[in-house]
């Protein structure tokens, strides 16, 4: 991606966030954008954004992919890797080479290497000097890191930060911690729902997430409510399915 | 893929005892109490501030009724501001009892995790204690914030670890809570139930929960297919 077509994408980013501020809109999709966003304009290979519970621990939000495999990298990135290194210090943490760092981390190292992810970019979220979560980026290849690239990865993960706390399905007042705690919640409906969706119409986790995603752009809904409808069972699965064209197994 | 082989680590004693405390003083009531939804409906009491607090939610068990329970099949938080006011309709026995115990407010709000309800916050007042809709907010989010550390102590302490335990609680993996959708899709019932039946499997087998969710997920384990474990878990 050339230097003009970067600075097209990345105000393009800013102005997703800004029409926040006007529209009601779904985090987890928007979230979600700006990570698939992040990874393409830096040409990194995968990528997620992981917020602090109340307990203080790293829980992710969204993903690049909803496969068990990345997911698993990330896991452990926030448990002893990365992750976790950059959100204690609250600056940014690049690793260039996986493999060469390895006894760093090892138990992360070994997952990131089965993914062929070779180099990785944690950048803090922040507000007002808390940090509230991290932004992960993971690269095919072992390259050092620049600046500049990392300048880049910080203003998106900025972008996001102010993307959470706006969050319109919280009214104004309350504090971040219950934003955050809502957004993290949000999360868990959807990690619920997929399972309803994947048992029912035996699919993968991954693509019981697309359909989620699909079916709640369609029906200009937020990812997060029809989760909720789905497993409070008051939206059936086939509705799902037929809404995207999918044919249900069952 | 790579797993993590050691059972998950619980809350500790200190942090579900902070959080119940936190109640208290960020609420400015007089005692909380925590307790966990789990096997066959029963409930296992994870944290008390104080005695009173501890008597109210164990009487609420023993009569059957009470704020308790209403959060329990409302699924929406119970107010009682003043117990004198409300007369004795909605709660005959255990307002009695809370008369005794020098109780004039109760309050019980659930603890959420996506849709499962896991476990109850009992609250109670010596005084009269009128209640705003920031009150409300605020306790139903310290009662998000105690659930799954609130959980992990349970099961923590149900499968005798309580040496392994860590000064944090480590949130759930996501697998446990798809495995809660798979479990509530195969046995048609709510995500309450499901996580309860999840959660009960793994006391009964004497395995990590997050073993069992992997299972579950993978398509190797399957509620529908149980025979062993008895029904009557569900909650609804």
């Amino acid at each position: 991606m050339d230097g003009t077509e970067r600075e097209t994408r990345i105000s393009a980013a800013f102005v997703a966030v800004a029409d926040t501020l006007t529209t009601d809109f779904d985090v987890v999709a928007l979230l979600h954008t700006l990570v698939e966003d992040c990874v393409e304009i830096l040409g990194m290979k995968a990528g997620g954004l992981m917020l602090a519970d109340g307990a203080g621990n790293l829980q992710l939000m969204t993903s690049t992919s909803e496969a068990a495999t990345l997911v698993e990298v990330m896991q452990l990135a926030a448990a002893a890797g990365p992750c976790i290194d950059c959100y204690k210090k609250g600056a940014a943490v690049t690793v260039g080479d996986v493999e060469a760092d390895a006894s760093r981390w090892p138990d992360f190292a070994k997952a990131a290497m089965a993914e062929d992810f070779r180099s990785v970019l944690a950048t803090p979220m922040r507000l007002r000097g808390k940090v509230i979560g991290t932004m992960n980026l993971f690269g095919a290849t072992a390259v050092e890191i620049s600046a500049r690239d990392a300048g880049v990865a910080q203003a998106l993960a900025d972008v996001a930060t102010i993307a959470i706390l706006q969050e319109r399905l919280i009214s104004e007042g309350h504090l971040i911690e219950e934003q955050l705690q809502h957004a993290l919640n949000s999360r868990i409906m959807i990690e619920q729902a997929k399972g309803v969706i994947a048992h029912s119409l035996s699919l993968s986790m991954d693509d019981a997430f697309g359909l989620l995603r699909k079916y709640a752009r369609d029906a200009n809904l937020t990812i997060s409510s029809v989760a909720k409808r789905v497993s409070d069972r008051e939206l059936a699965v086939q509705e799902i399915a037929k809404g995207a064209g999918h044919v249900a197994s069952r | 893929m790579v797993r993590r082989t050691e059972p998950p680590a619980g809350g500790t004693p200190s942090l579900v005892d902070a959080l119940c405390a936190s109640f208290v003083t960020e609420l400015g009531v007089s005692g909380a109490s925590i307790s966990v939804v789990s096997f066959r409906g029963k409930q296992s009491a994870v944290s008390s501030s104080d005695a009173i607090a501890a008597r109210a939610e164990a009487i609420q068990f023993a009569m059957g009724e009470g704020p308790h329970w209403e959060v329990l099949s409302t699924r929406e938080p119970a107010l009682c501001p003043d117990i004198d006011a409300e007369g004795e309709a909605r709660w005959p026995f255990f307002i009695e009892k809370a008369r005794e115990l020098g109780i004039r407010a109760c309050f019980a709000f659930p603890m959420l995790m996506g849709s499962a309800i896991v476990g109850v916050v009992d609250l109670y007042s010596t005084t009269v204690r009128p209640v705003d809709p920031g009150f409300i907010v605020r306790a139903s989010h310290l009662a998000g914030r105690a659930a799954s550390p609130s959980v992990q102590r349970a099961m923590h302490s149900a499968a005798h670890h309580a040496s392994e335990e860590s000064p944090r609680a480590p949130a759930l993996r996501r697998e446990v809570h798809q495995a809660t959708g798979m479990i509530l899709s195969q046995l048609d019932v709510s995500a309450t139930a499901a996580f309860a039946r999840l959660q009960g499997h793994s006391f009964v087998t004497g395995r990590p929960i997050e073993e069992l969710a992997h299972e579950v997920v993978r398509g190797a384990l399957v509620f529908s297919s149980l025979q062993d474990e008895p029904s009557g878990s569900e909650g609804d």
